[in-house]
């Protein structure tokens, strides 16, 4: 086993020193100057090496540190109940909605793929090996951080230390679960399609997570003995049968098909991402229009998507309004936490950012749009005229802003009601600086993606990103988002400015279509 | 009607794909694209679509001895890996495709008529496009770029996945509409170049040079596109 694990380190650390070359060699200056013959560079093959192993200790501790901070320690200040309490509670339910989101083993990633389907190597041994392996990471990666964050929050030592134990727990009950669904059912569990149970379960978990310290419901030391001793029993239990578990090839044959491994691998594109991609297409033959040309051809789109335009932001919409339900509820039952809301409606702004980014649809759309779209017509001479490709870019424009609308009005409207409710403000100005705001977010994310998109086009005609530029816009546009999670500006500045500042990138983003993406919007080559 | 190709070159790196292209390809004829893997068929193709950005030379249409730019709509480019919008119908495709050539279509049919012209079913006609076979996906693109009427028709290989009755009555529809277009199809299978195509063009080492054929029988043809094929 230790072998199989060995081997499948090394194959993962050579394809992730081919991926570092390979997007050096995908800057447009870059390229020019580097040969081909970079892949079989020893010098730059180890650095290359290296930087991988280098990411993957840094990815041990990384993720655990950003959600420990972000998940955790910064929402113990919005409640007003004990701070080491809160600390338990919130990690105890997060990690129940961890342990049955994040298995590991029935992820399909590309390096099971790779090792199980592809190679052959024996899927037992890759299985279990694999999975050892991230136990111990969780383990490492989220004990310094469990003992860091749970001295500033006052957690006792022991917990401290059992944190991590229990998740660890919590992941082999769940896999264990799963196996044994496996074998009663005959049917893998592919975890990156949560069933309707799953949801269910991690939206109560988290709802008890974040709404119970609201009400003053805590898990306390003495109750998290109990629930620690029993997932312990339960965890060594699970290990066992996980380890004597044989059909691990079965299981793999079912969860590791090429739709699946690349539906997750979202940015690497592939045709497999546009078999996804076609699943999203639904036909109903009322779906018709009685437009013509390019807008026919739009709004048949549109129609045909709407499991990923309108249906998800309908769905969307109805858990944002009942976000705002509970926390007017919460607001008029605890006169603390209304207190708390108004302060922080009045400095939180920010933090909004980063939520429009989340919520926003236009990057899945317009990968549909590549994928379902523009991936075929871009082959037709006839479809890259600058009057067809700007006529179909305003369709899109429209329709992009009208979807992300609906959430961003609700939230918009919901935060000024809310900042009524918890108490007001001196200056009404307030009220329309976060109402316009919002929407002028939500304007901007619409405007940015789709533009970007038509700039940058980056996927060439097998489906494949070519650009990395794009790929540093998108994660730049990420980087700045969840920066501004840690900022606290006033509202009615912040709001002004980033209205201000919305309005002025739109229009230059927008010249910037009108005057290059004749030129750009091309399949690459 | 001629498509008049000089001097074209196209490098990828350090290797010469498209070497000096020097060319005059016909209208009313259907020339035969032969080329070994990698010889740079679909390059050339790629060129002449403006997909890819050349290095050097020029291409253009002459039309009683005018010379002028070969236009988005001078041009129609069937793929081997059929490329259509999965989410319409064939017939809103269609519809669509109309729609936008409306300028350029000479006595434009009804749908159900450019169906019965491409044989297309009738049950099938209604179908989402992502539910239609390879085959049936390239005789849609076939003919939504011949209802566009394109002056110039690039078919990369596009007869290898019609099963042999489509096969034939796709041949038989490119002998039919070949006088109004420059067809150019490249193919690896040299008897579909040989029964199909009145001029049979080699693509070798970055170079196009066409095969005579005259008083020469199809063995001895076949013979000579191989030895220009292989050499060196």
């Amino acid at each position: 086993m230790i072998e199989t694990f060995i081997t499948s380190f090394r194959l993962k650390n050579t394809y992730r020193a081919n991926s570092i070359i390979y997007s050096i060699k995908q800057f447009p200056i870059i390229r020019k100057i580097l040969p081909d013959s970079l892949y079989k560079n020893a010098g730059l093959k180890i650095l290359a090496n290296v930087i991988s192993i280098l990411w993957e200790i840094i990815n041990i501790f990384i993720g655990k540190f950003i959600y420990i901070a972000v998940m955790i320690f910064v929402a113990l200040s919005w409640y007003p109940t004990n701070q080491a309490d809160t600390f338990i509670h919130l990690f105890t339910f997060l990690t129940l909605c961890g342990g049955v989101l994040n298995t590991y083993m029935l992820n399909p990633t590309k390096d099971k793929y790779y090792a199980i389907v592809l190679m052959n190597v024996n899927a037992r041994e890759y299985g279990l090996s694999n999975y050892y392996y991230q136990l111990i990471k969780l383990l490492i990666g989220f004990l310094p951080f469990t003992i860091l964050f749970g001295l500033l929050a006052g957690v006792p030592s022991w917990i401290q230390i059992a944190l991590p134990f229990f998740v660890v727990a919590i992941k082999l009950i769940v896999m264990n679960y799963c196996i044994y669904d496996f074998k009663k059912t005959n049917k893998a569990s592919n975890e990156n399609l949560p069933t309707k149970f799953v949801w269910g379960f991690v939206a109560v978990c988290l709802l008890i997570a974040y709404g119970g310290p609201a009400i003053n419901i805590l898990i306390n030391p003495n109750i998290f003995l109990y629930i620690f001793i029993i997932s312990i029993i339960l965890g060594i239990y699970s290990l066992v049968k996980i380890h004597n578990f044989k059909d691990y090839r079965k299981m793999y044959k079912q969860i590791l098909t090429e739709s699946n491994v690349y539906m997750q691998e979202k940015n690497t594109g592939t045709q497999a991402i546009k078999d996804t991609s076609l699943k999203q297409i639904e036909l109903d033959k009322n779906d018709t229009s009685n437009k013509s040309g390019f807008a026919y051809f739009h709004d048949l789109f549109v129609k045909r998507h709407s499991k990923i335009l309108t249906k998800a932001v309908k769905k969307q919409s109805v858990i944002i309004l009942i976000l705002f339900i509970a926390l007017i509820i919460g607001i008029e039952m605890n006169d603390e936490f209304k207190n708390k809301m108004n302060e922080i409606l009045m400095v939180y702004l920010p933090y909004f950012v980063f939520i429009m980014y989340c919520i926003n649809r236009s990057s899945s759309v317009t990968t549909a749009m590549f994928m379902n779209c523009d991936h075929s017509m871009l082959t037709y001479r006839i479809y890259r005229t600058p009057k067809v490709i700007l006529g179909i870019f305003k369709e899109r424009l429209k329709t992009l802003i009208k979807i992300n609308l609906l959430p961003a009005i609700l939230i918009g409207g919901g935060l000024a009601l809310l900042l009524y409710l918890s108490g007001g403000t001196d200056n009404p100005l307030n009220y329309l600086v976060l109402f316009v705001s919002i929407i002028a977010m939500s304007i901007f994310f619409s405007v940015h993606y789709l533009v970007m998109y038509y700039l940058l086009q980056p996927y060439n005609v097998d489906t494949e990103i070519k650009s990395s530029t794009y790929k540093v816009v998108q994660a730049l546009t990420y980087f700045v988002c969840w920066y501004m999670i840690q900022i606290q500006l006033p509202t009615l500045s912040f709001g002004i400015a980033t209205i201000v500042f919305c309005i002025a990138y739109s229009f230059i983003s927008l010249f910037l279509a009108y005057k290059y993406a004749p030129k750009t919007f091309k399949l690459r080559t | 009607m001629k498509l008049v190709v000089k001097n074209l070159k196209k490098n990828f790196g350090k290797k010469e794909v498209l070497k000096d292209i020097h060319f005059e390809f016909e209208k009313g004829k259907i020339y035969g694209l032969l080329g070994r893997n990698g010889a740079g068929k679909t390059t050339f193709f790629n060129c002449l679509n403006e997909d890819i950005e050349v290095d050097a030379g020029e291409f253009y249409i002459e039309d009683n001895d005018q010379k002028r730019k070969m236009e988005a709509e001078d041009i129609g480019y069937v793929l081997s890996t059929p490329n259509v919008p999965e989410f319409l119908t064939a017939r809103e495709f269609l519809k669509f495709f109309i729609d936008i050539n409306k300028n350029r279509i000479k006595n434009e049919k009804t749908i159900d008529e450019y169906f019965d012209f491409m044989k297309i079913e009738q049950e099938d006609r209604d179908k989402l496009l992502k539910d239609y076979s390879h085959g049936m996906k390239n005789k849609m693109q076939m003919l939504v770029n011949i209802i566009a009427n394109p002056s110039v028709l690039l078919l990369d290989e596009p007869l290898t996945s019609f099963d042999v009755v489509v096969a034939e009555e796709m041949k038989q529809m490119l002998k039919e509409i070949k006088k109004d277009h420059i067809i150019i199809f490249s193919t690896h299978i040299m008897e579909l170049a040989l029964d199909l195509c009145d001029e049979i063009v080699i693509l070798n080492k970055g170079i196009l040079e066409e095969i005579d054929k005259n008083n020469i029988d199809n063995e001895h043809l076949k013979n000579k596109i191989i030895e220009a094929l292989k050499e060196e």
